[in-house]
């Protein structure tokens, strides 16, 4: 038989007659107790030895305790000086008989609250009698003390209980093992056991000589904590975008790209935003101090000016207001990704844009809004659009309905809404997948024959937009978007978020 | 978007449902595009909309709306106007920036409290949109029997009143919520409401004014004069809008004349004179009759109707969607079945016949569409920029980087000053800032030329949080580039920093090339000199022979400048470098 070594030394200490204590145990073979504990109970599994438990109490005195033991107990010092002022025949006020204990912040209540309960006298308007027959010399809750202090036992439990209570004893329970050879282990310590020698690491030199084979392994506490870590992770936001990604292009879209800097005429003269909109005034929107763009395609300008002018087909309007091709060509932070829509429509990306198509980029846009917990200056539009012959707007909705059920809105709602570039228009709505509020989730149309002739579109092309952060807020729950978004955001909150799929 | 506040009460009224419930009515609401929004102190519904039917922008044209959505009213209704009385009489002097004039009389309005506030709040809420803050259009709103009309001519029994432009200092008038005479120049300078809109004309050569044979009695677009104020007690009423378009100020005066007719009021013409008809009133002529209630007019097919909301329709059906609508149409019969419909002149934002369709799918009740999914084959895919990005990204969160998400927008101090480098400069980051015109926030006041920046805000912001913090972030950068169309250059760039308290060069080098090595990339990196960087700890990234980022230990001087307490290896590579 092999043993580690500590497992034979227990099994050499211990005795098939006697039960000894793991205390005595470690005594005797110079182990840890835990250690001792540990090989006894690897033994017992193995049947070489049973172990009995018993529970021990034990007290030990506090440090107030201690000072007591040396000045004696608050109560006791007030019986002395009680009677040292004769308070056993006439009673004497308390004032005295404090100044004269010498008892001092707490002792003080701790000296009156004791004093009656223990016989040594009454207290009464302050004044104090005290009884004559009293013994402090033989204070049961002294003694108690001085014999735990002395390594003594104590067995009277209501001295032990009430010491307890005024926070001059600690118990505690303590479980005691003893040990006893089982006859296996006779018979196996008469045949001989080999010390197995324990490691605790595995090393490559183990590995190459075939040492591993002959070597046990220190066990480890597996159930104990491991230091935490923190791994890389990709930001939420960016799952977030990806998952969006992900249905798009499993719904046939695909991705748009361009400058984030651009003129106002693809941000906004080409969605037929008149130019004197709110939203194109410089409260709202971040203009840039270059120079403007260098070169737009000078038919696509006189169209799009002359729907906005006159607008288009035989009987349309244009608005009646201001245009200038100075403001159109103006450099700007683009407030929406619509621009990148505007660009590839007219194929100026380079994309090839006969009909069907399906398009999308999920990028950032520029807002001068106030920044708050749900509004960000610039923040993450998803931006898609189908083109296709003979669109009507159930197939808007039939597309919508299908992209939000991806992320589990399944009651989509169309509000009639009004954009300048889209006719109809919706505002969609769905139910918050856990509070059931009635949330707005994006904003949708088909875009106006007064967008889409000039860029010499035939066909019709629906559109939609919405922002991704309010997509993250509904699936995460998040309350305050700066805690994810920006330099103000917690790393501790990016780091506990739990993975969403 | 604009929000008009009605009365729940008032609007059982004016739509004749008494019985209606506050809940009936919030979804009636909903459906026409108007959403609750809350309530006002005094009980009054707030309502969101979009701002295209400005006619709904007080009670009475909310409850036109919905009328003709319970079918209680049907087709084009057009107030009956008595013939003109007043002349407005438009002087040569009139300031250039603001030629226009139109107008009505309005005769036996019952104003109660709720009629009058309305009739208020409804000409804020023009002015602040068609208006576009007054500047486009401005509305006065004037008791008429305090006014007296010049006489035109012994022959005529007309009166007049004059639009002119005069000195700031030209004349003087006691103004609304004042008690003092005071020049129009004193108004602006002076009075609450003057100095609001003072921006609008002070540049002007010549101040609007408006007279009477009494004397000057409005100073558009600015405010009105006391004399003629509107109250309770006011009867006949005159209002004149001044602006920069005729066809705004005359629709903007339409919604008005429709609200006050609702009120019982009776439309009397005025006649409008120009002083010539040449520049800016080329387009309008010399005389003009207001309001101008003439219907448009616009066409629209039966296939467009039908393809658009993807339904099948009857030609009555049609007709009927339409006059619920509020619109006229008739039809001619024939292979292609055309619409001619007539549209209201309080409508102000049917520009073309998909307005119409619109008009028709809202009638109809677009919820009660049954979606479709579009039999449309394409195929989908990413773009190859945001391809690479991500295969970065992974890389480097598999090196152990915690990804981040930053603004793009930032100050100059956090851009340059805050890690010791000057614009303009040879050190990377140090490219010329793409600054915003006017920035509100001083927090923001330019795009980031690069990444680092961002990251040491973070740092700074989290020393609260456990170390290591080992970031990344992959974002968009930029400065001034005239060999760019929009003369801005933006590239993605690649920033890391390794915050812990044994972070060396090698540690950033180490996991630099590691990504590199990812993509099959063979840099080298030169020893460079970069204050934000320890000299003799910083290099370039070089790669190919051209310098693509910076690696090294970040200067101490920036580390105490970010309240750091321990040391911080960072690299910065372009995004493109990593693109063979």
């Amino acid at each position: 038989m092999r043993l580690p070594e500590s497992q034979l030394a227990v099994l050499e200490a211990a005795s098939a007659t006697e039960s000894i204590s793991v205390d005595r145990l470690a005594d005797n073979t110079g182990l840890k107790p835990e250690t001792v504990t540990r090989a006894a109970f690897d033994l017992r599994d193995d049947g070489l030895v049973s172990i009995d438990e018993t529970v021990q109490t034990s007290a030990e005195i506090t440090a107030e305790a201690t000072e007591y033991l040396e000045d004696g107990l608050p109560e006791v010092r007030l019986y002395r000086a009680a009677i040292d002022a004769g308070a056993d025949t006439e009673p004497v006020q308390m004032g005295q008989l404090i100044g004269a204990s010498g008892l001092a912040g707490p002792q003080v209540n701790i000296a009156l609250s004791n004093f009656a309960r223990k016989g040594y006298g009454s207290i009464d308007s302050g004044a104090v009698s005290a009884d004559p027959d009293a013994d402090p010399d033989t204070d049961p809750e002294h003694n108690a003390l001085a014999g735990l202090a002395d390594g003594e036992t104590v067995a009277d439990e209501d001295i032990l209980a009430q010491l307890e209570r005024r926070d001059l004893i600690v118990r505690s329970e303590q479980t005691v093992r003893s040990v006893t050879l089982t006859d296996d282990a006779v018979t196996a310590l008469m045949e001989g056991i080999e010390v197995a020698e324990t490691v605790d690491r595995l090393t490559p030199e183990m590995l190459t000589s075939g040492e591993w084979d002959d070597v046990e392994f220190t066990e480890y506490n597996v159930a104990a904590d491991a230091p935490s870590i923190e791994g890389g992770r990709k930001h939420i936001l960016r799952q977030t975008a990806d998952r969006v990604k992900d249905v798009l292009v499993g719904m046939g879209f695909k991705e748009m790209e361009g400058p984030h800097a651009d003129a106002d005429f693809w941000i906004n003269d080409c969605l037929f935003m008149p130019q004197d909109h709110p939203a194109r005034t410089h409260w709202d929107r971040f203009a840039l101090d270059v120079p403007p763009i260098q070169s737009v395609p000078e038919d696509l300008v006189e169209r799009v000016e002359d729907a906005h002018r006159n607008g288009v087909g035989e009987d349309g309007d244009g608005y009646h207001s201001p245009w200038s091709r100075g403001f159109a060509e103006a450099i700007a932070l683009r407030g929406h990704t619509t621009s990148l829509s505007m660009r590839y429509l007219s194929g100026y990306a380079g994309a090839d844009i006969e009909p069907p198509k399906r398009y999308f980029s999920v990028e950032k846009v520029y807002r001068n809004d106030t920044l708050d917990p749900t509004h960000l200056l610039e923040f993450f539009q998803i931006e898609g659009w189908v083109m296709a012959e003979d669109l009507s707007v159930r197939d808007l909705m039939g597309t919508f309905e299908e992209f939000y059920a991806q992320f589990g809105i399944t009651d989509i709602q169309f509000k009639p809404h009004y954009n300048p570039y889209t006719e109809p228009s919706f505002e969609l709505f769905g139910t918050h997948p856990t509070t059931g509020e009635l949330v707005e989730i994006g904003n949708s149309g088909m875009f106006r024959a007064e967008v889409l002739e000039p860029l010499g579109i035939e066909c019709d092309v629906m559109a939609w937009g919405l922002a991704l952060e309010r997509l993250l807020m509904l699936m995460y729950g998040f309350e305050d978007i700066r805690d994810v978004h920006g330099t103000l955001c917690d790393l501790e909150l990016l780091r506990e978020t739990e993975v969403l799929y | 978007m604009p929000v008009v506040d009605v009365n729940p009460d008032e609007l059982r009224r004016l739509t004749g449902k008494e019985d209606k419930s506050d809940a009936e009515l919030k979804n009636d609401l909903f459906n026409l595009g108007l959403e609750y929004e809350g309530e006002t102190e005094d009980g009054e519904m707030q309502l969101e909309f979009a701002p295209d039917r400005l006619d709904r922008l007080s009670v009475e044209g909310v409850a036109r709306s919905l009328r003709y959505q319970y079918g209680d009213d049907r087709g084009v209704y057009v107030p009956n106007t008595n013939d003109a009385d007043w002349v407005f009489e438009v002087d040569e002097s009139v300031p250039d920036e603001r030629p226009y004039v139109t107008g009505a009389i309005v005769r036996g309005v019952n104003l109660t409290d709720d009629a009058l506030d309305s009739i208020i709040q409804l000409q804020e809420k023009l002015h602040a949109t068609m208006g576009r803050k007054r500047a486009k259009g401005a509305i006065g709103i004037h008791d008429l029997t305090m006014l007296k009309g010049e006489v035109l001519s012994e022959s005529s029994t007309a009166n007049s009143i004059t639009y002119k432009g005069i000195e700031p200092d030209g004349d003087r008038f006691v103004a609304l919520d004042s008690d003092a005479e005071l020049t129009p120049a004193d108004v602006l300078a002076q009075h609450d409401t003057g100095k609001k809109y003072a921006d609008l004309v002070s540049e002007y050569e010549r101040y609007p004014a408006i007279y009477d044979e009494i004397g000057l009695f409005s100073f558009p677009p600015v405010i009105n004069g006391r004399r003629t104020e509107v109250t309770t007690d006011s009867r006949d009423l005159l209002i004149e809008l001044t602006g920069t378009d005729q066809w705004t100020i005359d629709h903007m005066c339409n919604i008005i004349c429709y609200a006050l007719d609702a009120r019982g009021g009776t439309i009397e013409d005025v006649e409008v004179h120009y002083p010539h008809a040449d520049g800016p009133y080329s387009e309008s002529g010399a005389e003009l009759l207001r309001p101008d209630f003439e219907l448009n007019e616009k066409s629209v097919t039966h296939d467009a109707i039908e393809g658009m909301l993807g339904i099948e329709l009857s030609s009555d059906d049609v007709v009927d969607l339409f006059e619920r609508s509020g619109l006229d149409a008739t039809y001619t019969l024939g292979k292609d079945v055309t619409y001619t419909v007539s549209v209201p002149p309080y409508r102000v934002d049917v520009l073309h016949a998909y307005d119409l369709i619109d008009d028709v799918g809202r009638a109809y009740g677009f919820n009660e569409l049954e979606p479709t999914y579009p039999d449309v084959g394409t195929v989908g895919g990413r773009h190859e920029r945001t391809r690479i990005e991500d295969a970065a990204r992974a890389s480097l969160v598999g090196l152990g980087f915690e990804d981040l998400l930053n603004f793009h927008m930032i100050s100059a101090e956090e851009n340059y000053d805050r890690m010791r480098i000057e614009p303009g400069t040879d050190s990377l980051g140090a490219g010329e800032p793409v600054v915003i015109t006017g920035p509100y926030s001083e927090d923001y006041t330019q795009l980031r030329s690069w990444v680092l920046p961002s990251l040491m805000m973070v740092l700074e912001n989290n020393t609260h949080r456990s170390y290591p913090q080992d970031l990344t972030e992959i974002g968009l950068a930029a400065k001034v580039d005239t060999d760019e169309n929009t003369n801005v250059s933006e590239h993605r760039s690649i920033g890391a920093v390794l915050a812990r308290h044994d972070a060396t060069y090698e540690d950033a080098k180490a996991r630099l090339q590691a990504l590199c090595d990812d993509f099959g990339v063979a840099i080298e990196t030169p020893a460079i000199e970069h204050p934000s960087f320890i000299p003799g700890r910083v290099a370039s990234i070089v790669v190919d022979g051209a310098q693509v980022g910076v690696v090294g230990e970040i200067h101490p001087a920036v580390l105490v400048e970010h309240d750091l307490e321990l040391p911080v290896s960072a690299f910065e590579l372009d995004l493109a470098a990593l693109n063979k």
